[in-house]
């Protein structure tokens, strides 16, 4: 029976027991930090990390050396002040009596980058799915543009006098899915079974998407023409808002803690789809097909895996979350569509690609690289209001981040191997080996 | 003063983690056919590498003639006029014949290629050697055996003296050895020195003037071939005396496991099939071996087997059941279990850890998944389960990423799996390719162990020692038939040698059962 | 009929430079997706480049020599540019896909921020009084053919001679002649090894890494030429940070070409006529005889856009058997590797 008080001894024992463990070697275990930093997900981080920290660098200096090349027609000091923005311009409140900027709690801001992150993060689930499949999804935009067609003309043609508007959001949201699924058979299918890649398929694809949804509304012709906006201010140009019909995402109280913006539910949709997605990659057999013929199609088919059901459904799932996040997007209520748009593709879909890849195409990534991407933008945005530069520089800055995390991961290949070659000289019970795999020496070039 | 041509002196080489050579020492003579001994990973390749100029050495120099030499690439070792043909043929799939052979060496006018000298050129050297080449053929569409062809016409091409070979006869009919024997005797005689590496003793004894045998990483001796033995070289190789026998109990045969009936399979890169007509069976208790040269039917015959390919004609019963047209995993279910050729390719996904390559062949039944979601702990526990039992090694147990394996290790997880899923029939297909002797005598014991337990196993290798120790039954295959069925017991290695070869053919009886 | 020609070759000419591009990089084994972002440097830096000359006043009695001057300096543009994919996928072995869909995206992001900060607008023009056809085009009394409007040289005089650019001359010598270097020089041999074969190509003393930059920078200035082509010839010389997909489209004549020139020609002038027949379908009197026929028949101009895109599908659908991707693309080339 322990007293009381040697059970408090033993409770702090415990902590210092588990501190200690972080960094020191004990009961012959290795220290639980650099297990962790061991961890190939711990390198993806740092890597990730590393490469957004230089990205941003290099911003800042691009918006330097603009301010010494114009000579004194941009300031040093607005130079500055773009780079602070770029890290916190999302927190803003403008500038004081002094001219200086100040920052704070700006709901308006934060709110927005909430809402832009929400199709974000569902095209850059699109493609990060694919790719754990091995196939590049470049074809998120005419997927996107798919869902679009179906979310607007379901959400717009079903009255909301007969049906209640909730049914009618989730029905168009079901269409946005179900449009883009099938539109994303088919590079799966063209892959699987004629084995066509899917990147050309893709490219064909969208652009067929385009011109397929600019007619279905052509203002002259369309079948959907009357769904266009005739008000003065819009001109036929646009699509009716959802709003026209009374549908509209809820807004799950996100209106209250940011008030002023857009935000609304989407968010929170968007994350628990990223959740399910995790899940299904992670913990299902589904997912664990998948990854095998992402991983090594050879094995997959050698283990009876059916690589064309995996190849096209999976296509078929990245489709349908590129058409999820056009109907996240336009069932808010306030976002209107032009739908003249067979001579350029959404950007919301092309987007999607550097999330995914900032992500290492990990789904709980993509939630975060979706939020950074957005967030980058709205600060963007304050650049644009408040310095003599423009919101370009936060794409400049995302664009440097996917290049520098394109060898980043070279770089922690390099690291890892390094390190569990050397493991293996320490297993001595080894028996005579012959000689492992060399990793990529970069050493070895220079010698020549 | 011996006449060195070449003389490697301490030749240092060291990659991350592992001494690929070690202070070691070679001198080739003027004129002489030298053979380069050792097991896998002993460091031949390497050695040579830095001969011919793909690596550079960490230490140790290299001389010709007695005057020293510092080779930075392979254009410097060609200009010294040493040439070598690879292991795995350095050969551009789409060029053809003439410009494998010119590239790197091209004759140019204005940076244009003169083809007519070269062509011309290359048909003279093709006739006084005798190396057959079609010289507008596309390498992709040629045989093996003339690709090596191409490969020492590069050589020659390139007024090389001095000619190293790595491994040539690996993939090569016992007929096609002799030749490639008579060639480097006539290099020889024109004065041509000669390096060749080989793990195969026969060869040396039969073509060698002078060995040196190295053994992980070092240099162990250099004979002279007229005063040694097979056995000597043996030992000298593995380092200890090597048992060659493998221990079996007495066979106990029973029912037939597996029957092949007059089985055909197309074949990928010409008209001909791969598989012609082949009918066999294979009783439980028995090990039946499918033995052959490289490129004879036997990757065709395993994946028409094990279902990786469809085929033409013929039916397959396994258990009884007609498992002909099934799909990978019902064949797999009704009994079948397969160790790949290829571990890489088809074994093990190496971004995987190991717990899920452990479960790859069973992670959809009831005991690993619900639903649909995977039991992770159930896994887990499996995985661990068989990594105690047969001795699988790694760095951090099931949650190793299996990339990082070693080699070894990994075949041993491909056969752990194969073997507990308890088959009736076990395909190995060159399940000790690669491995060093304790690992090839491992898997040797659990063959035999599924033997002795009453199960099947079709065993298909291209080692001869293997083939005659290991198994009951020996079937050799050639260009796709099945041209004989011996006893090891019964029948000596040079008789089998012949059958590979496609020398003699029995007529087969239609096995009844 | 002879409109559509014109329009035709004007946009065949950079499909066909800047699939070549690709086809260089690949070919050396260097995957090179970012030929979209290539076009739209080329683009800005040539036009930009054309548009300082222009504000220097310098007296110029044709625009041909700033035209070339332009095209050079677009090639370099290129080139520079493409180091940074040569750099990542060489030197830092990096996954070729990432670096190439990076470059797309800081290509535009770079050229949109500079136009702004340079005109704050977002298009670049090279002139606010001339339009760049003024500066340019050559029409037939340029060589000596009249003005009158029956050319002498009817149809064919129409379009060669009408019309038309010096760029669609020297891209037309360019291709000829880099598909000539590729196939029977000695560079060419060695540069198609490195991508089909590179530890063949190594053992034989070619120096892989030079030949894969040599591939790479090759492909870099032609797509940086192909972009500003395409702005001259088919956008009145503008930059506006986007090429409308057309680098992409490369990348699928390339791919459709199974990465021959021969092909590669042909499919481009297959996309170029339906593309251009999907804009100027209502017009085309194909006989001279005042019918015009396509606009008769009633089908939508959204069928005639599509048409490029679906045909290519289908051809692919039954040609992809003998689709061959160079061997080694997309394998960083390591040497420690055996």
């Amino acid at each position: 029976m322990i007293k009381p008080s040697n059970k408090v001894k033993v409770f702090f024992k415990n902590i210092g027991h588990w501190f200690k463990s972080l960094i020191f070697k004990v009961d012959d275990k290795d220290p639980k930090l650099l297990v962790l930093y061991r961890k190939g997900a711990t390198k993806s981080v740092v890597s990730s990390l590393i490469s957004i920290f230089v990205g941003i660098l290099l911003g800042g200096v691009i918006l330097f050396i603009l301010a010494i090349a114009s000579g004194g027609d941009i300031s040093l000091k607005a130079a500055w002040e773009g780079f602070r923005l770029i890290f916190v311009g999302v927190f803003n409140t403008g500038r004081d009596l002094n001219g200086n900027l100040t920052f704070g709690f700006n709901s308006t801001n934060i709110g927005n980058v909430l809402f832009r992150a929400t199709p974000l993060i569902l095209t850059g689930l699109s493609v990060a799915v694919a790719f754990k499949t091995g196939l590049f999804n470049i074809g998120a935009p005419g997927q996107y543009l798919m869902g679009t067609a179906a979310t607007f003309i379901v959400a717009l043609s079903i009255p909301t006098t007969i049906v209640p508007a909730w049914i009618v959001w989730i029905l168009a949201f079901i269409a946005g899915f179900l449009a883009g699924a099938l539109w994303g058979i088919i590079p799966g299918i063209f892959k699987a079974v004629l084995n066509v890649h899917e990147v050309i398929t893709c490219i064909m694809t969208n652009w067929i998407a385009a011109n397929i949804v600019t007619s279905m509304f052509d203002n002259n012709k369309g079948v959907f023409k009357h769904l266009l906006d005739p008000s003065p201010t819009k001109n036929l140009a646009y699509l009716f808002k959802t709003t026209e019909n009374g549908v509209a995402t809820s807004k799950m109280g996100l209106d209250v803690i940011f008030p002023n913006s857009q935000v609304n539910g989407g968010i929170i949709i968007a994350i628990l789809i990223a959740i399910v997605v995790y899940i299904i990659l992670n913990k299902t057999t589904f997912g664990y097909e998948l990854k095998a013929c992402g991983s090594n199609r050879h094995a997959a088919k050698y283990a009876g895996i059916n690589e064309k059901r995996s190849i096209i459904l999976s296509m078929a799932i990245a489709g349908g979350l590129a058409g999820m996040s056009a109907a996240l997007y336009y069932l808010s209520g306030n976002t209107e569509f032009y739908w003249s748009t067979y001579q350029s593709l959404p950007a919301n879909g092309f987007n999607g690609i550097p999330i995914a890849l900032l992500a290492y195409n990990n789904p709980v990534g993509v939630i975060f690289s979706g939020i950074f991407m957005s967030y980058l933008n709205v600060a963007g945005l304050q650049l644009k209001n408040l310095t003599p530069f423009n919101e370009y520089i936060t794409d400049i800055i995302i664009a440097s981040i996917v290049y520098l995390s394109a060898f980043s991961l070279a770089f922690k290949e390099i690291l890892s191997s390094k390190i569990f070659r050397k493991k293996s000289k320490d297993l001595s019970q080894e028996q005579p080996q012959e000689i492992l795999v060399k990793p990529k020496i970069i050493a070895e070039e220079e010698e020549k | 003063m011996e006449n060195y041509i070449i003389e490697m002196r301490n030749i240092t080489k060291k990659f991350p983690g592992v001494i690929a050579n070690d202070n070691i020492t070679l001198k080739l003579k003027q004129g002489e056919i030298h053979a380069l001994l050792g097991e896998n990973g002993a460091g031949k390749s390497t050695l040579m590498s830095v001969l011919f100029g793909l690596y550079r050495p960490d230490a140790g120099e290299i001389y010709k003639h007695g005057e020293k030499v510092d080779i930075k690439g392979p254009n410097d070792a060609n200009n010294l006029g040493i040439g070598m043909v690879h292991q795995h043929y350095k050969l551009v799939d789409i060029f053809s014949v003439l410009d494998n052979i010119i590239l790197g060496a091209e004759t140019t006018k204005y940076g244009f290629l003169q083809k007519k000298e070269a062509r011309e050129k290359v048909i003279a050297l093709s006739e006084k050697y005798k190396l057959h080449v079609d010289v507008d053929a596309i390498i992709e569409e040629i045989t093996v055996g003339m690709q090596q062809r191409v490969e020492i016409l590069k050589m020659l091409y390139r007024d090389n003296e001095i000619l190293i070979f790595d491994e040539p006869t690996a993939v090569l009919t016992p007929q096609e050895i002799e030749e490639l024997m008579e060639t480097m005797h006539g290099f020889k005689k024109e004065g041509k020195s000669i390096l060749f590496i080989t793990h195969k003793l026969n060869e040396i004894m039969t073509v060698a003037d002078r060995c040196t045998v190295l053994r992980k990483g070092k240099c162990i001796d250099t004979v002279d071939i007229k005063d040694t033995s097979i056995e000597e070289l043996s030992e000298m190789m593995v380092g200890r005396k090597v048992n060659f026998i493998v221990e079996k109990k007495p066979q106990k045969i029973g029912r037939t496991i597996l029957n092949v009936e007059k089985l055909t399979v197309a074949s990928k890169n010409h008209k001909n099939n791969a598989v012609k007509n082949i009918s066999f069976d294979v009783k439980s208790g028995e090990i039946v071996c499918l033995a052959g040269i490289e490129g004879n039917g036997q990757t065709e015959f395993v994946n028409a087997l094990t279902g990786l390919e469809k085929i033409t004609a013929g039916k397959i019963e396994l258990n009884q059941t007609d498992i002909t047209h099934m799909s990978i995993r019902k064949r797999s279910k009704v009994g079948m279990s397969h160790i790949p050729e290829d571990r890489h390719k088809f074994g093990l996904i190496l971004d995987f850890r190991l717990d899920q390559n452990l479960v790859l062949q069973r992670y959809w039944e009831p005991n690993f998944q619900k639903y649909g979601f995977i039991n992770d702990q159930a896994v887990r526990t499996y995985a661990d389960n068989l990594i105690d039992k047969y001795d699988v090694r790694s760095g951090e147990g099931a949650i190793t990423v299996v990339r990082s394996m070693s080699g070894g290790n990994q075949q041993k997880a491909i056969i752990a799996r194969e073997i507990d899923r308890n088959p009736d029939l076990l395909v190995a297909f060159q399940p000790t390719r690669g491995l060093d002797v304790g690992a090839i005598e491992y898997i040797h014991k659990q063959l035999v162990s599924q033997r002795d337990s009453g199960k099947a196993v079709l065993l298909i290798s291209l080692e001869l020692d293997e083939v005659m120790n290991v198994s009951d039954r020996i079937l050799v295959m050639y260009e796709g038939e099945i041209v004989g069925e011996f006893d090891p017991k019964k029948v000596t290695i040079q008789e089998i040698g012949l059958y590979m070869a496609g020398a003699k053919k029995d007529r087969r009886e239609k096995t009844d059962d | 009929m002879s409109y559509l020609l014109q329009q035709t070759i004007l946009y065949t000419i950079p499909l066909m430079i800047v699939a070549l591009a690709g086809v260089f990089s690949e070919r050396s084994g260097t995957i090179n997706i970012a030929l979209e972002g290539l076009m739209i440097i080329g683009a800005f830096i040539g036009v930009y480049f054309v548009r300082s000359i222009i504000l220097l006043n310098v007296p110029l009695s044709f625009g041909q020599p700033l035209l070339i001057l332009g095209m050079i300096v677009s090639i370099i543009g290129g080139c520079l540019f493409s180091l940074l994919l040569g750099f990542a996928a060489i030197r830092l072995k990096a996954n070729q896909t990432i670096g190439g869909s990076a470059l797309n995206l800081l290509a535009p992001a770079l050229v949109l921020f500079l136009i702004l900060i340079i005109t704050s607008q977002s298009v670049l023009n090279i002139d606010s009084k001339y339009s760049s056809n003024d500066y340019f085009m050559l029409n037939q009394d340029d060589f000596g053919l009249g003005t009158k409007l029956e050319n002498p040289l009817g149809v064919i005089g129409n379009v060669l001679f009408n019309k038309t650019y010096i760029t669609t001359w020297i891209c037309l010598a360019l291709y000829l002649g880099l598909s000539i270097m590729l196939y029977k020089t000695r560079f060419g041999l060695r540069l198609r090894s490195c991508g089909e074969n590179p530890q063949a190509a190594d053992s034989l003393g070619i120096n892989v890494y030079k030949m894969r930059y040599a591939g790479i920078l090759i492909s870099g200035g032609l797509a940086g030429l192909g972009g500003f082509v395409y702005s001259v010839t088919t956008v009145a010389a503008s930059s506006n940070g986007d090429v409308a997909g057309f680098g992409f489209l490369a990348l699928a004549v390339m791919i459709f070409g199974n990465w021959k020139p021969r092909n590669i020609a042909a499919a481009a002038l297959l996309f170029g006529l339906l593309k251009c027949i999907a804009v100027g379908y209502p017009y085309i009197d194909i006989n001279n005889d005042g019918i015009y026929f396509l606009n008769t028949i009633g089908v939508s101009q959204h069928i005639y856009r599509i048409l490029p895109y679906v045909i290519t599908l289908i051809v692919l659908a039954f040609t992809s058997k003998k689709s061959r991707a160079p061997k080694a693309e997309g394998i960083p080339y390591d040497k420690g590797e055996r």
